[in-house]
């Protein structure tokens, strides 16, 4: 089974592709698109819930689903950008991974008292990551954001696990 | 699950359609609100309820739950509990109904009257009918179109099994709609109110929660949760355990429970004594039995409390999870609203109260605010309201099974609908022209652990080498959340056929075959009404033209003639003659009196008159 990847995001809003979208103007466009598509207002025209036309809503969804994630929106972005720079930079420091499996365990045994400061340390590095992965992109170096986009996976994980302890 | 395109046209009149586990109810949009559809005697609810009486009829609504004591084994209830569900998912619940549940035809259950086993769409269906009926009465015109709303929770399955309900119930459901969505609507209906809402609806049977943004008339659902198996029929449940526990052992307790009538008696007393422990501190129960004992049994309300708390706390947590999903924190929900029956038990409210810090709003009936909501939804459906949209989510991710009985998953939960995802699929072996895919609904990664909503065979595929063949399937979730599956071969750009094999509810074929049988009984059951219609004015012309002769000073040879066609009336109503007779016979009457109307009116009128004149 092959994923086929979805219709570029960016296009399905009109939008330029970029990592830096405006989030309130983003939800503004996606509710008018919505409006404008969705099959419940335009029962008049007769075509009812055919297939086009719920293609047409679960692509504005899919799309929005996709943008509103930073992250989401990045990974979207470098397929687009250079389709493949994320397969291709799959393999990771191993210094970088003892780090990141070190982490994870800091994360499962993690005491009640030590949650927050794990917190704040693994929001930092998320945030930093981020912050990389924009100033990569900007510069046009997609192999390195690549890298960046799947090393922050294992900060983004931690959090994760940390949250669903509490 | 469809693979089918349905194009209807734009009707103008929608309503909206709250199928419940224990009552149902249709409202319609009115100017800037909404009203619900009473019936003759002014009563808005419908029970869920469906009586097969052994002499032959088959009682819905009130009429049906009159029976629930005297025909527990014929009286169905809570249907809305099997719907779109297997007989082994069921469990012991069917243990706990007092009328017969077999498994039918793939593990489907079935209810058991007599010779004749009743699917819970068709049972279903006999609810939405009567509920269609009472709309058209209050309305005055045919009701074709509805907007049915169904558990936020509901996966794919029991939505398919609820739309073909409406379907065999003569009604085009144009929508699928989430009962707290509904809710939702009911509450803000013009949408002019932009913020957070927590819908926290506790029905009979089911439990729902759902989180919405609400932005300048599009109500978007943000994340939903809940548990299709929690309700006030479970408080029930618990004190009828008490009262049960309580009962000597004349009959033996193995006796009890097998009995129908003790169960539906204690159920009965249970829902009682709930209700007047919303309002009272303890409540007394005396429940005479006659030969299967009696119960004099006292209940207060921490006691009830203590018994429900563990219930009551599952609720809770599912309100945490729904939050949690919607990527907010408790104290970023603006508006706590309520729905259902069982939001009256004061528990509920006050651990909300105290989880949620604020007051829940209680404007709206929590009977009538699904129906009311739905029926806001109807009018946008309709075309006659553009300002608003809602937005809802698939409650339950989809996937499919691979390799080694794990679940990839396709759709996440709390995607906004409609929704979709293709992937591309291959051959296993050489010269492959089929292929099998299992869809799966459900959070956990084992496929056994997931419901398997269906079996789609994949059929056309060329025969090339393994490997070669591409095809995409696409998934569709479409607004009303359920499945849509197409199929294209990429080489030759051939649409695969899918043939779909539905683990739940009926296949096409079963609705198609069920559709044509109510056609014909609905041919019967207007032949049915147009009888009793006939009889109605036949009887109703037979006094009022008596009235008139009375009052009204004809000629004898007038007065002769007309009480001979009153008389040969009269007689055709005591003989019980057929529509056809007693049509004539009003034929006949209305040509007698046509011809003297004027006179006996002017007639008696002058007799008022003078009446008057005298008496003053």
């Amino acid at each position: 089974m092959i994923h086929v990847p979805a219709p570029d995001p960016f296009a399905v809003f009109g939008l330029q592709r970029s990592i830096d979208l405006d989030e309130r103007t983003l939800e503004q466009r996606y509710l008018k698109l919505s409006r404008e598509c969705h099959p419940d207002l335009h029962r008049q025209k007769e075509t009812g819930d055919c297939i086009a036309v719920l293609q047409r809503a679960a692509e504005i969804n899919d799309a929005w689903k996709i943008l509103r994630d930073p992250w989401q929106r990045a990974r979207a972005l470098l397929e687009l950008l250079s389709p493949g720079a994320l397969e291709r930079n799959k393999k990771l420091d191993p210094m970088f991974l003892a780090d990141a499996l070190e982490l994870a365990e800091e994360v499962a045994f993690a005491s009640v008292e030590n949650v927050p400061q794990l917190r704040t340390r693994l929001s930092g590095a998320v945030a930093s990551d981020m912050q990389t992965l924009r100033a990569q992109l900007a510069r046009g170096d997609v192999d390195a954001a690549a890298r960046t986009l799947h090393a922050s996976h294992y900060h983004r994980k931690a959090l994760q696990d940390l949250d669903a302890k509490s | 699950m469809s693979s089918e395109a349905a194009t209807p046209a734009s009707p103008r009149l929608v309503v909206g359609i709250d199928l419940g586990t224990t009552n149902s109810l249709a409202a319609i949009r009115a100017g800037k609100g909404a009203r619900v559809l009473r019936d003759a005697d002014g009563e808005p609810l419908i029970p869920s309820v469906v009586c097969f009486h052994p002499d032959g009829r088959t009682l819905v609504g009130r009429e049906a739950k009159a029976e629930r004591l005297t025909h527990p084994d014929r009286t169905v209830f809570s249907i809305k509990r099997l719907i779109g569900r297997s007989v082994h998912e069921l469990g012991d619940e069917p243990k706990r109904l007092p009328y017969p549940i077999v498994a039918g035809e793939r593990d489907l259950p079935r209810v058991r009257v007599g010779e004749r086993q009743w699917s819970p769409e068709e049972i279903s269906a006999l609810i939405l009918q009567r509920v269609k009926q009472t709309a058209e009465q209050a309305l005055g015109q045919p009701v074709q179109h509805a907007v049915v709303t169904v558990p936020a929770w509901f996966d794919d399955a029991q939505r398919q099994a609820t739309k073909d309900a409406a379907a065999l119930a003569g009604l085009d459901c144009l929508r699928i709609l989430n009962e707290p969505t509904a809710a939702a609507l009911a509450y803000g209906i013009d949408g002019s109110k932009d913020g957070t809402a927590l819908v926290y609806d506790l029905g009979g049977g089911t439990f729902d929660v759902s989180i919405l943004r609400i932005d300048d008339g599009v109500f978007r659902v943000l994340s939903t949760s809940g548990d299709t198996h929690l309700g006030g029929d479970d408080f029930d449940e618990l004190l009828g355990q008490r009262i049960l526990a309580a009962l000597p052992r004349v009959a033996g307790k193995a006796g009890a429970l097998e009995d129908p009538y003790v169960l539906q008696a204690v159920r009965k007393a249970a829902e009682s004594l709930k209700i007047k422990l919303s309002s009272a501190e303890r409540a007394d129960l005396q429940l005479d039995l006659g030969a299967r004992g009696a119960v004099t049994l006292t209940v207060t309300r921490a006691e009830f409390e203590a018994a429900i708390a563990p219930l009551v706390q599952r609720t809770l947590d599912c309100v945490q999870r729904a939050v949690k999903d919607a990527g907010l924190r408790l104290e970023q929900i603006d508006d706590v609203v309520l729905v259902g029956g069982s939001t009256r038990v004061p528990m509920v409210r006050a651990r909300l109260r105290g989880m949620l810090g604020k007051e829940p709003h209680t404007g709206v009936d929590p009977d009538l605010a699904v129906a009311l909501g739905a029926s806001i939804q109807a009018d946008v459906l309709a075309g006659n309201d553009r300002s608003l949209l809602p937005l809802d989510v698939i409650p339950l991710s989809l996937g499919i099974e691979t390799l080694g009985g794990a679940v990839q998953k396709l759709i996440l939960r709390n995607s906004t609908i409609p929704t979709s995802v293709t992937e591309e699929f291959s051959t296993g072996v050489d010269n492959q022209t089929a292929v099998d895919l299992n869809v799966f609904q459900g959070e956990r990664e084992l496929a056994k652990d997931c419901r398997r909503l269906g079996h789609f065979k994949l059929r056309g595929i060329p025969p090339l080498p393994a490997g070669l063949p591409r095809i995409a399937v696409t998934f569709l979730v479409d607004a009303d959340g359920v499945l849509r599956v197409t199929a294209r071969e990429q080489r030759t750009g051939a649409e695969a056929s899918i043939q779909i094999v539905p683990s739940f509810g009926l296949t096409r074929d079963e609705v198609r075959r069920m559709m044509l049988d109510s056609i014909e009984n609905a041919q019967a059951d207007y032949v049915a009404r147009e009888a009793i219609d006939v009889r109605n004015k036949a009887e109703a012309m037979v006094r009022g033209t008596q009235k008139a002769l009375a009052l009204a000073e004809l000629p004898p040879d007038q007065t002769y003639a007309v009480q001979k066609a009153v008389k040969a009336l009269g007689k055709l109503l005591a003989a019980n003659a057929d529509a056809a007779a007693l049509k004539q016979g009003c034929d006949d009457l209305t040509k007698v009196t046509a011809t003297i109307a004027d006179d006996v009116i002017s007639a008696a009128v002058a007799k008022a008159l003078r009446e008057e004149q005298q008496g003053s």
